[in-house]
């Protein structure tokens, strides 16, 4: 093969979290209103690199993907070694307003995966006013879950390779191989009790089922996207959301489960442009009103 | 489509011997050497692992026989499973259980330990789709 050199550009920034200092690792693509970008559990940036690799994405558009704390080569926060890693709403939020904050980032749109795609709906709930639209992917009011998030992180077991096995049960079997197997990758190589962490968040924090009511799309836009393989979030997970914010829309995405930009970023692409050109649709629409 | 005895025999079976063909399988299981219970429509089969390999299927009913964990899933269930490419829900053994077609019993952390092996060992029963 030819080599060539791709056209994310990849840095750190160093900026206070909650009031304690944090190293944080982001990469770009592209030029434009600004399009943050949120990886799932367990996982980092990288679930993004197709869309950061799309000119039909970056030719409009400037994304930024950001490795959360403890996540990717973001480094977790001075003292972890005698922490217990558990993600809380308010620290989830924090995070991504002081990053936006830090990269002088004007309401940008927020487009969030799974636990990103929860967050993103918090936040069109608590600070609609930061961002001007939101895409909310594999995400739903709270799903409890079905299996202990303990498993995930133990002396005597690789929580990385279980929670890798875990996950692949929401990818569909369309997925082509190199792109199911890379997936699975981030998880394995997911940092000691970083999933468990997560998943104390997804599965315990039902705090947005009573804030779905206030938000409010005739300000900004909220469009929920749910792949129809995936367990987690399932399609009815994400219809029974939707219809609980007035205004919100649904697409439920063929082929694809609960990782859709990473695992099939050729099925994902058309979904992705539709949620992008409806957002740019209602932004317009709430401009000139 | 449901799965006789006889049918589920040889559909296991095979899967034995596919494994036999797939070193890194055998290589991830090399720690595992756990009777695995598989009912499949009230057909119980005992999956004696050794070191990766299944070295014997006991038939049942059996009170007797130990097993670790069991997997029990409808026939319909498991044959939609074995499809190259499954429907929602049919795609994975947990998918099964979420929606009602199966259940697994026994110690399963031991089953959450061995789970990519356990899972690609259950998927040899499916012709590959994507190559």
């Amino acid at each position: 093969m030819t080599a060539y050199i791709e056209a994310i550009l990849g840095r750190y920034v160093n900026l206070a979290i909650n009031g304690v200092a944090h190293r944080i690792y982001f990469e770009e693509a592209g030029q434009g209103r600004p399009v943050l970008c949120l990886h799932t559990a367990g996982a980092d940036t990288r679930q993004w690199r197709f869309v950061l690799n799309d000119p039909d994405f970056t030719n409009e558009h400037r994304y930024i993907s950001f490795d959360m704390p403890w996540h990717g080569k973001s480094l977790p926060p001075e003292g972890f070694e005698t922490e217990e890693y558990l993600l809380t709403t308010e620290a989830y939020i924090d995070a991504i307003l002081s990053l936006c904050i830090a990269l002088k980032l004007d309401r940008p749109l927020l487009a969030g995966c799974s636990m990103g795609g929860r967050i993103a709906l918090q936040l069109a709930a608590l600070y609609p006013d930061r961002f001007s639209g939101f895409i909310a992917i594999e995400a739903s009011d709270f799903q409890p879950a079905w299996y202990d998030i303990d498993w995930f992180h133990r002396p005597d077991a690789h929580g990385g390779e279980m929670g890798a096995a875990l996950v692949s049960a929401n990818i569909a079997p369309q997925a082509p191989k190199p792109e199911r197997w890379n997936t699975q990758w981030m998880f394995m190589q997911s940092g000691p009790g970083v999933f468990r962490g997560d998943l104390s968040f997804y599965t315990q924090d039902d705090s947005l089922i009573a804030r779905l009511g206030a938000i409010d799309t005739t300000k900004t836009p909220v469009h929920i996207m749910c792949g129809e393989y995936d367990m987690t979030c399932t399609p009815e997970d994400a219809r029974r959301t939707a219809e609980a914010i007035q205004g919100a829309t649904l697409a439920i995405m063929k082929d694809l489960g609960h990782f859709p930009m990473s695992e099939n970023p050729k099925a994902f692409k058309p979904y992705f442009m539709r949620a992008m050109k409806h957002m740019a649709a209602s932004t317009a629409e709430l401009t000139e009103a | 489509m449901s799965i006789n005895r006889q049918q589920a025999r040889q559909r296991l079976e095979d899967m034995a011997v596919a494994l036999d063909r797939m070193p890194y399988i055998v290589r991830m299981g090399r720690l595992f050497n756990e009777t695995v219970l598989i009912e499949i429509d009230g057909n119980e089969f005992y999956l004696a692992f050794d070191k990766g390999k299944v070295a014997e299927i006991k038939e049942g009913p059996s009170k007797k026989l130990p097993w670790r964990f069991a997997l029990r899933a409808q026939g319909q269930a498991l044959w939609e499973f074995w499809q190259p490419l499954p429907r929602p829900g049919y795609h994975d053994i947990f998918g099964l259980v979420k929606y009602g077609y199966g259940r697994i019993d026994g110690d399963i952390l031991i089953l959450i330990k061995n789970l990519r092996y356990f899972k690609e060992f259950m998927a040899l029963g499916r012709q590959e789709a994507n190559p």
